[in-house]
């Protein structure tokens, strides 16, 4: 009608104002919109002719307006008026009927919510976990414009990727190029140093940093401020934490010095808010960039590399060409490379790299964002398993409220309403189940946290945790009742009603490919949580070539960093009763990171270059790791031994030898053999045997250890007779107290330490554990309701069956078969699949266990005995009914 | 009988509309209203009282003819009910009994 109006006004020429018409339309009671507009209409054109347009069009306007009365307003009631959906008499009987089926079958309902609320409960401690674990350095202000400078080393054939870069690095970026606005380096290893403020000692970890570092990063300063907290050599900026520990208060500690390791005096230049729990980088105090090079000079070299370098660009930078040109950017500075050893800088922005922290030859390669992915893949799994029982179980039974449907179909519901009211039960239903799972999980999660080492809280006032709420509601409500509410509306009221409904074969296929599927996902989960757990068992008990047990760590510091000293507390050790042998090591054994290319022996070929894994040891080094030894062990006896070498099996087949015999001495052995590493000639006095000292995700690499000239980089490594370790570490800290007062006795044991290096794949394991553990649950609550859903539909069968002679373990075969056999399919599905996963998985591990056909076998016999076992418990039950009261009730 | 109760404005659109006969719907409800009267009346006011007074079975009503300078869209015609028509001759019997109780000479003369 709009249009042939428009087109005859169009015609002519004239028209009333399109707003004022628009305006009616919208206001005015569709029975009263055509007489009304009509008139105006009519009156429109008669003042056109009389009056004018313009006079005619204000009229119009006006006369429109003057229709904002109620009786236009009034839309007309219709006769048998349909109630609308949201009508408050249906949401009463919609509650009501859903609350009597909810009531009535209390076995079936339970199930459900319980189901759902596993389902939820899993999911959302997941969502919670990957929240947080995205949110990691993610929280900065700056935090698009920065970036980690990484640097990759191609030599030997291989290519290595780090944060590793020289530490002349950042303050040179800075002057070369424009668009980078700050700079800091920021060194990678964690110095746990001796503070002293008038009688308070203790120990406190942190780093050094570039000056710009708080200006970079959005960590909140309590005193000082961002450009004066790092600017001079004895700057100290500390935590809120260790101020309030030596100071009392943040702001008392302002400009007070600290004494550090008891020798130099710091002055306290900024104090900083305790760093959040989601930052990768962790300290209690910085100190100044400057004061790292003087104590490390080597840092000054372009050649060496160490610490980390990070910069902030500017906001219109264009980080492309900026990568293109720091890529060459390393020769200018180191004439070595270029020949065999090449080295190229390149950026990853800081938000990106926890999560993306893996490098394969160079190339991003996962990490972390892998165990994200995988666990919101779980996350929905079992959120859908839940979902399937809520669908199963509705479907099923079915019948029972095929007549309720019928029902209301014949006294008019159209079917978008009962999809409408089946679909809202279920989000009733998710609700309940979402207000239990809330509880469960207020109950779990600080044993959560403990297991993830998280600090993850319920953030009832974040908005976004009410909307991942509101959501996952939402979500679970619509998967479990879409399919129910679709096939019960889809029922035929006529047929209903007369009692002559069969249900096809077709929904019965559905419900029970649907149990195939939770049982697929269910296997799934049981092979992969033995697979990790196995590979996490063989990490953590695995042979690493020495021996990890009753061996303890202590810092060679303070008063005890003289020779004499050293030496005095090293035979005072010897002779306690507990202690079974000494040495030190520079960096711990599992954790040998630093390398050098500066080794040479006769008959090198001077265009290779091969990397060695090196560290500092002192006497007796082998001895006190137990390791396999071919020659002699570094022995207060030789004078010499500061120029000799100790090499390991790789390093020496890398060289050249080959270690054929164990005995030592005859010619092809490496014992006796020139070697000369930075310099200085010495002698290959022992070949050790290939152990793991650094992480099994990587190969073992050539080592060589060297004797240590200055106790102060060392850590004493005491092997205490088993049994005895307590006994032993009173002693030693006797000792500590007696010879290095200043510094408090700091002690680490090795296998904590190691297994530390695996934390995340323990939390996986055991995270893994515990959502297996929940999904075949929750699939068996599914099992079981259906199992008891079938026993209840054939009672009158069974009873005939016993009547006939048919015996107790007759029934039970009868009702079990049809559920084993789904199982069965499902661990066929399955293993395949999880097989071709678990070994995707196991490829990040270059020492690692076989994904063994038994796993497959195990996991499968045990899935078909719990389901085995729930749907016992109905089948025998329904067995065990005496067929005369079954077949009583007609 | 209780006589349902018209207002002075309702009373004369009733009236317009037997006035009309035939023709009676909105616009020339008004037309004939502001000519006899003499006042300007605004349509929507017309529009209110011809639904109430339909609203109170005075007035039935249905579609007519459509025109073109309406755009194509149909009046709404209008005619007096029976019980619109009753009403309008008590009134006019109620008032006549009145004017008839008036004793000569009381009201002030108004002619000069």
């Amino acid at each position: 009608m709009n249009e042939r109006k428009s087109r005859e006004e169009g015609e002519r020429g004239v028209a009333p104002p399109r707003w004022a018409d628009r305006l009616l339309e919208w206001f005015c009671a569709p029975h009263l919109l055509e007489e009304v507009q009509g008139d105006l209409h009519e009156r429109f054109s008669r003042r056109v002719a009389l009056f004018g347009e313009r006079s005619a069009r204000r009229q119009y306007a006006w006369e429109a307006l003057g229709f904002f009365k109620p009786f236009a307003l009034k839309r007309q009631q219709r006769e048998y008026p349909s109630p609308l959906f949201l009508h408050p008499a249906m949401i009463r009987n919609y509650l009501k009927i859903a609350w009597r089926n909810l009531a009535n079958n209390k076995t079936f309902s339970a199930i459900n919510i319980l189901g759902l609320a596993l389902g939820m409960v899993s999911s959302l401690l997941i969502l919670l976990w990957i929240q947080d674990e995205l949110s990691v350095d993610n929280y900065h202000a700056n935090g698009p414009q920065l970036y980690h400078v990484m640097q990759r080393q191609m030599y030997d054939g291989k290519v290595e990727t780090g944060r590793f870069t020289p530490g002349v690095l950042p303050d040179e970026l800075k002057q070369q190029f424009p668009e980078i606005i700050h700079a800091a380096g920021y060194t990678g290893w964690d110095a746990r140093m001796t503070f002293t403020v008038g009688d308070k000692i203790n120990k406190e970890s942190g780093h050094w940093a570039g000056a710009d570092w708080f200006k970079m990063f959005s960590i909140p300063l309590l005193a000082g401020t961002p450009t004066t907290a790092l600017n001079t050599p004895n700057s100290l900026a500390i935590s809120r934490k260790v101020a309030e520990f030596y100071f009392g208060d943040p702001t008392a500690a302002l400009g007070k010095s600290i004494r550090i390791d008891n020798k130099t005096d710091y002055q306290v230049t900024a104090v900083f808010e305790n760093l959040p729990t989601n930052t990768s980088d962790k300290y209690d105090f910085l100190l100044n960039w400057q004061d790292c090079i003087t104590r490390n000079p080597w840092m000054k070299d372009w050649g060496n590399n160490g610490p980390h370098t990070r910069i902030q660009v500017r906001p219109d930078a264009d980080v492309a060409t900026l990568n293109a040109k720091l890529k060459p950017f390393l020769r200018k500075y180191n004439k070595e490379l270029g020949r065999s050893f090449n080295a190229e800088l390149f950026l990853q922005a800081v938000p990106d790299a926890y999560l993306y922290s893996n490098f394969k030859n160079g190339q991003q390669d996962g990490g972390r964002i892998e165990y994200v992915r995988l666990f919101g893949i779980v996350a929905a799994f079992l959120l859908l398993i839940a979902c399937i029982n809520f669908m199963n179980l509705a479907t099923a039974r079915s019948v029972k409220r095929a007549r309720e449907v019928g029902v209301r179909k014949v006294v008019g519901a159209m079917r978008s309403l009962l999809v409408g009211q089946f679909i809202g039960e279920a989000l009733l239903l998710t609700s309940l189940a979402l207000l239990i799972a809330l509880g469960f999980i207020y109950l779990i999660l600080p044993s959560f946290n403990s297991l993830t080492g998280k600090h993850i809280r319920l953030q009832i006032t974040d908005a976004r945790f009410w909307l991942m709420l509101g959501g996952i509601t939402v979500v679970t409500g619509l998967l479990a009742g879409s399919y129910p509410a679709l096939f019960l509306s889809s029922l035929n009221p006529v047929r209903v009603l007369k009692g002559s409904l069969k249900f096809g074969s077709g929904a019965r296929l559905f419900r029970q490919g649907l149990v195939v599927f939770q049982f697929v996902l269910s296997t799934l989960l049981i092979v992969g949580t033995i697979v990790v757990y196995r590979q996490v068992n063989f990490i953590q008990t695995k042979n690493l070539g020495y021996d990890r047990e009753n061996l303890l760590y202590v810092p060679v510091e303070g008063e005890l960093t003289t020779q004499s000293a050293y030496k005095t507390f090293r035979d005072e050790l010897l002779r306690m009763p507990g202690v079974a042998s000494v040495s030190s090591i520079q960096e711990a054994p599992h954790n040998i990171g630093s390398s050098t290319g500066g080794v040479s022996w006769p008959g090198k070929d001077p265009n290779v270059l091969i990397e060695f894994a090196q560290t500092s040891v002192g006497y007796d080094v082998a001895r006190t790791l137990k390791l396999k030894l071919t020659g002699r062990d570094f022995s207060p006896a030789f004078s010499t031994d500061t120029t000799n070498y100790l090499i390991n099996q790789t390093a020496a087949k890398r060289i050249g030898y080959e270690n054929r015999n164990r005995t030592g001495g005859p010619a092809g052995s490496p014992v006796g053999q020139p070697l000369t590493m930075w310099g200085k000639p010495g002698k290959i006095i022992g070949v050790i045997e290939d152990f793991h000292f650094q992480s099994l995700h990587t190969q073992i690499t050539p080592l060589i250890l060297r004797l240590s000239t200055d106790p102060g980089s060392q850590n004493f490594m005491i092997r205490t007779q088993p049994g005895q370790t307590q006994q032993a570490l009173a002693s030693i800290e006797a000792l500590w107290k007696q010879m290095n007062p200043k510094f408090p006795f700091a002690y680490r044991f090795a296998d904590e330490e190691y297994n530390n290096l695996y934390k995340s794949e323990t939390v996986v394991g055991s995270l893994a554990n515990y959502f297996a553990f929940l999904a075949i649950f929750i699939s068996c609550l599914g099992l079981f309701g259906l199992a008891a859903f079938t026993a209840e539909q054939r009672t009158k069968e069974i009873g005939v069956r016993k009547v006939l002679g048919a015996s107790i373990a007759n029934v039970v075969t009868l009702l079990s078969t049809d559920f084993l056999k789904l199982v069965f399919i499902a661990i066929l599905i399955a293993s395949p699949l999880a097989w071709y996963v678990m070994d995707q998985w196991m490829q990040h591990f270059q020492y690692r266990i076989g994904v063994e056909w038994w796993v497959f076998v195990a996991a499968g016999v045990l899935a078909i005995l719990i389901a085995l076992l729930t749907i016992s418990f109905q089948s025998i039950k329904a067995a065990l009914m005496n067929p005369v009261k079954s077949l009583r009730s007609e | 009988m209780r006589r349902t109760y018209l207002g002075e404005f309702e009373e004369v659109v009733l009236l317009t509309v037997a006035v009309l006969g035939n023709g009676a719907y909105g616009v020339a409800i008004t037309d004939e209203l502001e000519q006899q009267t003499g006042r300007s009346v605004s349509i929507s006011a017309v529009h209110a009282a011809l639904h109430r007074l339909e609203e109170k079975g005075m007035l039935s009503s249905r579609m007519g003819d459509a025109t073109a300078e309406r755009g194509g869209r149909r009046k709404r015609l209008f005619t007096v009910t029976v019980l619109g028509s009753r009403t309008l001759h008590d009134i006019r019997a109620v008032r006549e009994q009145l004017w008839n109780s008036i004793l000569p000479n009381t009201l002030p003369a108004i002619s000069i």
